[in-house]
């Protein structure tokens, strides 16, 4: 009877010729995939550098187009905001960093220069508008997204910069202050109501004490500065009106 | 909204806003209303060649300031120790002084600085061949042909006049019928 593998010194040696050719083949196999795997990132990057220079432009010019852009980058892995000096050759490529930089800096201009008098909160949509104003009609249009991406491109600067979801609505903070819940609140009537709270309106809607009311509009008033006082109120006499939620030119 | 007046001022949308009608207790938002005031009140003396601003003209209706200190459409008005405190603000950024004098009621506005009304008044009697020639303080305020002057406050002439002199280009003459100037040719540096 002849055993496969058999008996004797001569099973050792096929057994160990055996092992060398199978381990000879695996290495070719690896081999060869991380070969096709070169092959396969190097089509990706030849084929996304084309795609990123041929449409660098539309892509910063149109939000909508940036937005499906940013989602595949999401989906494949890539970031194309590492930043132009961390990202490397992509960031350079396409410019995107520098774009979400600029428009970082243009976004701190709008919240310095609206501070004094929102008391460094503003509604997202004003912010957007007003970008939209300052970079003119050559800068292309920018959308609430790009913004928030901004925004996380500031946060390394310490400065606060924060989006604030207050009552289902995008607010955008510039300042280092906590928005307490009871703040949140008020802004979230006082959209409702054009920009203007009174005590008893939050007594009512808000079911809170008075004091509670009271202390939480005067704690926006005179501490945060968040909101103007109106000593001329037809009904109450007394009205607070909160900038942030009103719409306004210079 | 900016909102257009009758006498064609077109008041800034801040002027809708109603606690811009109240003085803020907050130093930084005070601040911010306080500069918008002083800007508005500026712009709407140049816009009409108003020169002076009254605590009156917070207190009565009637008056030339009735479109900047009423918003009728919101019924706010600006109330008297509220334009008290913005006067006192121009007079401190040397945008007006008192005037009269030693009184907190009135101010003399300065929508364009002493200095320069100086040298419009330098500039008008070169273009009508009037210098070195003595003129009144009324020929100057009420001159037959309108000028960029017509209409100026002795007051505010007579500093006008006071600048152009620190440059050797006007001096003040006391006549009979009242007081006179005589204008010099001359840069001005």
């Amino acid at each position: 009877m002849n055993r496969l593998g058999g008996v004797g010194y001569a099973a050792f040696d096929r057994q160990r010729e055996s092992e060398r050719s199978f381990a000879s083949l695996s290495a070719t196999l690896s081999q060869q995939q991380i070969s096709a795997l070169h092959t396969q990132l190097s089509t990706f990057r030849s084929s996304l550098a084309h795609f990123a220079t041929t449409h660098r432009d539309r892509i910063k010019r149109d939000p909508e187009f940036r937005h499906t852009f940013q989602q595949m980058c999401t989906q494949i892995g890539v970031d194309p905001l590492a930043g132009p000096r961390r990202g490397g050759w992509w960031a350079e490529l396409l410019g995107l960093g520098d774009w979400q930089h600029e428009l970082g800096v243009q976004i701190v201009d709008v919240c310095v220069s609206t501070r004094a008098r929102n008391g460094g909160l503003i509604e997202m949509q004003e912010l957007v508008r007003m970008l939209s104003k300052l970079r003119g009609v050559s800068g292309g249009a920018v959308s609430e997204e790009d913004v928030v991406r901004s925004i996380k491109t500031l946060q390394p600067l310490g400065a606060g910069y924060e989006v604030l979801d207050v009552g289902g609505r995008k607010m955008v903070r510039s300042v280092t202050k906590e928005l307490d819940q009871d703040q949140a609140v008020v802004l979230s009537l006082a959209r409702d109501e054009g920009g203007r709270v009174v005590e008893d309106l939050l007594v009512q809607k808000a079911g809170w004490t008075r004091e509670r009311a009271r202390t939480a509009l005067d704690n926006m008033l005179l501490r945060d500065g968040l909101c103007w006082l109106d000593e001329q109120d037809e009904i109450c006499g007394t009205a607070y009106w909160v900038p942030s939620v009103m719409q306004w030119d210079e | 909204m900016a909102r257009l007046t009758p006498t064609g001022y077109l008041l800034p949308s801040i002027h809708s806003v109603p606690p811009f009608f109240t003085e803020q207790p907050n130093p930084t938002t005070q601040a911010t209303l306080t500069e918008q005031w002083t800007r508005l009140i500026l712009s709407y003396a140049r816009h009409r060649r108003l020169f002076f601003i009254r605590i009156e003209d917070a207190e009565t209706t009637g008056g030339d300031w009735d479109e900047v200190l009423r918003n009728e459409q919101i019924n706010r008005r600006v109330m008297p120790a509220h334009l008290s405190s913005l006067l006192a603000t121009l007079v401190a950024k040397n945008l007006a002084v008192y005037e009269p004098p030693k009184q907190t009621r009135s101010v003399l506005l300065f929508w364009r600085s002493p200095e320069e009304w100086g040298e419009t008044l330098h500039e008008w009697a070169t273009s009508t061949g009037q210098l070195n020639t003595i003129l009144t303080f009324y020929e100057i305020e009420d001159p037959p042909v309108p000028s960029p002057l017509s209409g100026i406050p002795t007051a505010l002439l007579r500093k006008a006049i006071a600048s152009l002199s620190k440059t050797g280009r006007a001096q003040i003459i006391g006549a009979a019928d009242g007081e006179g100037v005589r204008l010099f040719a001359g840069t001005g540096k």
